[in-house]
């Protein structure tokens, strides 16, 4: 009997519950952790990636022409928003694909750059529309957007298989969310440069992450900032040899006896 | 009245010694009444690749943006830029997508193409309004004074300019050929790519 | 054979001689010399060759150019931009120099301006050959007039000879609009005369494609008591204004005066070089280029004038 309400998506429990999300969600708090953090001059991200091992092969992510990262967890969706994915890859792939065709699409229409929260809209719209039409399961994806636009300058915004989204000054999907989001509480303070948000992010994600140390094998990381000179945003996803010299610089890089990727 | 004629204006891209050239002239009309002389209509693609789009003006704009939309999406998904050939057929797609009521552009692309020995290797083309897509060797020209532009380019071009001789040539073809052109002229624009620069210089015309 | 056309030539219109019919056994080249190139028409109508059909007027008005019918097939061209205007000073008479085939520029150096006599000048707009055939035809009535009054011809009445001359070709393809300007015992005289056999008397005309360009500086600086000087530089800065704005006028600007003692040739201006030089030193010059951007420098919103400093 317990099947009678979880098999489908668009049918509430007797309890008035949408169990395939509750699913989804919790699929979620298994992946890999997101984290994001909002300061007053730019948006910071870092992801835990899972997929590691020696024979994956890393030479895109490392000298591709590209605008760095692995394609695991952090996206370019537009010119002012990068994403931070957390759940089932290729649902991921696709919600990517997704956003920046309607980014694109924006920029087509109305020669502007989407709004940051408009792009997470967009993206809800269609995540709920699983959640209510019969025969399809949910994405089973959260996602971390850290924007910029001219209305509200810098943004986070988070949302989930059900197709609810938040904006916050810094928060965490994926797995040990709990721990990560009181941590965050607690050392989160308002005014926060672009620097010490780095700073910030680093040091929770080495306390939540699974392995002790940190390296550029496990990690993702990107800050979305202001260029002054060419007035518009600047998205820049860091590439493994800047994540290493940025942990190195930050005291977290992982000591000489840690050779276990080697 | 032809509504390739409405606004008026031309384009020539040419090639030269490593190194491309596409120019325009800078006239926007309304038949006859001349309207604008800083109308822009030849855009950057990418750092290497232009493209020039006479025709009418309303399509220029049009077009631009749906280049723009194209080139972006391909850059994002492939993560790297496009390359000149890649483009040509972007631009020659999109026109035939539209074959049963084309834009009444005729575009006129220039770049340098990287070559896998990690060189540069000039590159231009241009299309008709739906888009068949014609790559020449020498020189390639496209809008009301194309037919005096042929003339000029037949007599002036030759192989391998530099890039300064290759301005100075695209030029006085440009600024001669819309001379004889009562649509186009009032001033031109001229831009030459080269592997570590672009030269863009904006010329005096005749005003009439 | 001979006599059908013989036949069809019979209903030609307005006085079209039926001997042209077959003009190569009517007519010598050596006759043609004879008469100074106006053999056929000396000896009163003139006579040309028209196609043998029927009714030549219907037939030349489905294939000759004409306001009417945009899609007729001979086309001839109508780009182009003169004025004459009268003051105290005498009459101004200003054109440009571009003649365009569709959107070719053919020539920039056209003589726009027909001098008819030492006291008359006509203005070409329409069709070239048109303006130069009969404006010249009627320099040599003109002459004649002269001749048997002993005295010139009024230019009021040169320019109804040359109106009533058009109008008996009306329907035939005939395209001009002239202004027949001069200076007669009335004083200074401008009359407007075209092919549909319109004929006014003005103070300021304006005609061909650029005209609504020249009218507008035209109208703005125009008043009788104007300079020579004034008048001349209104001239000249009403054709740049047309030949600047009409693709089909430009090239240069070609400029008369027409004082008690006849006309006189002021100068020929380079549009471009007006545009951003101005007409350099002469009467009534303003120093600089006619171009708005060299008109405002440091006067627009693109390049302001410099702030004052702050106390």
């Amino acid at each position: 009997m317990a099947r009678r309400y979880d098999s489908r998506t668009t049918i509430f429990s007797p309890e008035g519950r949408l169990y395939q999300i509750e699913y989804a969600m919790e699929a979620i708090s298994h992946a890999g952790t997101v984290l994001g953090v909002l300061a007053k001059d730019g948006v910071v991200l870092a992801a835990e990636k899972r997929v590691t091992g020696k024979l994956l092969d890393l030479s895109s992510a490392k000298e591709g022409g590209g605008y760095g990262g692995s394609g695991e967890k952090m996206f370019l969706l537009n010119s002012n928003v990068i994403g931070g994915v957390a759940g089932i890859t290729s649902d991921a792939n696709s919600l990517v694909n997704y956003a920046r065709t309607v980014a694109q699409q924006h920029l087509l229409q109305y020669n502007d750059d989407i709004p940051v929260e408009l792009l997470a809209q967009r993206l809800c719209d269609m995540k709920q529309g699983y959640t209510q039409f019969g025969g399809l399961r949910p994405f089973g994806v959260s996602l971390l957007y850290a924007g910029y636009d001219p209305h509200y300058h810098f943004q986070l915004y988070h949302s989930d298989p059900s197709g609810n989204y938040s904006g916050w000054k810094a928060t965490c999907i994926g797995a040990n969310n709990g721990t990560a989001q009181s941590l965050l509480k607690q050392e989160y303070k308002d005014d926060l440069g672009v620097e010490e948000a780095i700073g910030l992010v680093l040091r929770v994600m080495s306390k939540t992450m699974d392995s002790t140390t940190l390296g550029s094998e496990k990690l993702e990381f990107a800050v979305l900032t202001y260029d002054e000179a060419a007035k518009a945003p600047k998205a820049k996803i860091y590439k493994p040899a800047e994540i290493d010299a940025l942990l190195r610089a930050e005291g977290l890089a992982k000591k000489d006896e840690d050779t276990e990727m080697k | 009245m032809s509504i390739m004629e409405y606004n008026g204006g031309s384009v020539i891209a040419m090639v030269g010694k490593d190194c491309v050239a596409i120019a325009s002239d800078l006239r926007l009309g309304s038949q006859a009444l001349g309207i604008s002389s800083n109308f822009q209509r030849i855009f950057p693609v990418t750092d290497r690749v232009y493209v020039g789009l006479p025709g009418l003006a309303t399509d220029v704009t049009t077009l631009r943006e749906r280049f723009r939309y194209r080139v972006n999406m391909y850059t994002i998904k492939e993560e790297r830029e496009i390359e000149p050939e890649t483009f040509a057929h972007l631009v020659s797609s999109t026109l035939y997508q539209h074959r049963f009521g084309p834009y009444f552009i005729e575009p006129v692309m220039a770049g340098l193409s990287k070559t896998p020995s990690g060189g540069f290797k000039p590159f231009i083309a241009a299309t008709d309004l739906i888009g068949c897509l014609n790559f020449a060797k020498d020189f390639v020209v496209a809008g009301t004074a194309s037919a005096k532009l042929f003339g000029v380019a037949e007599g002036l071009w030759e192989p391998d300019l530099e890039a300064e001789d290759l301005f100075e040539t695209i030029s006085q073809t440009l600024l001669n050929a819309v001379d004889r052109d009562a649509y186009s002229g009032w001033g031109a624009i001229v831009h030459v790519i080269t592997k570590d620069k672009i030269i863009t210089r904006t010329l005096k015309g005749r005003m009439d | 054979m001979n006599s059908i056309l013989q036949r069809y030539s019979g209903s030609n219109a307005g006085g079209l001689s039926k001997s042209t019919i077959d003009e190569d056994n009517d007519f010598s080249d050596a006759m043609w010399g004879s008469e100074a190139g106006f053999g056929t028409l000396a000896k009163g109508v003139p006579g040309f060759v028209v196609p043998s059909v029927p009714d030549p007027a219907a037939f030349l008005r489905l294939h000759t150019d004409d306001h009417a019918d945009p899609s007729c097939r001979i086309k001839i061209q109508h780009g182009t931009t003169t004025l004459a205007f009268r003051f105290q000073g005498g009459v101004i008479v200003a054109v440009d120099s571009r003649a365009t085939a569709g959107s070719y520029v053919a020539s920039g150096t056209v003589k726009k301006v027909i001098e008819i006599n030492p006291y008359l000048l006509g203005t070409m707009a329409g069709g070239a050959a048109d303006c130069q055939y009969w404006e010249t035809y009627l320099g040599m009535h003109c002459r004649l007039h002269e001749l048997r009054n002993r005295e010139r011809i009024s230019v009021s009445a040169a320019s109804k000879y040359l109106s009533n001359l058009v109008y008996s070709y009306k329907g035939m393809g005939l395209s001009m609009g002239t202004m027949i300007c001069g200076w007669d015992k009335t004083g200074p005289a401008v009359f407007y005369v075209d092919s549909d056999g319109t004929r006014l008397k003005g103070d300021l005309f304006s005609v061909g494609s650029g005209s609504t360009f020249a009218y507008g500086v035209l109208d703005q600086g125009y008043r009788w008591d104007l300079t020579d000087e004034e008048a001349q530089e209104l001239g000249r800065r009403s054709i740049y204004a047309a030949g600047h704005r009409d693709a089909f006028s430009g090239n240069t600007c070609n400029l008369y005066h027409v004082k008690e003692d006849g006309w006189k040739f002021i100068g020929n201006y380079d549009i471009t070089k007006l545009h951003y030089e101005g007409p350099g030193d002469v009467a009534g010059s303003p120093g600089h280029g006619y171009g708005y951007d060299m008109r405002v420098e440091g006067r627009s919103s693109a390049n302001p004038p410099e702030a004052p400093a702050q106390a």
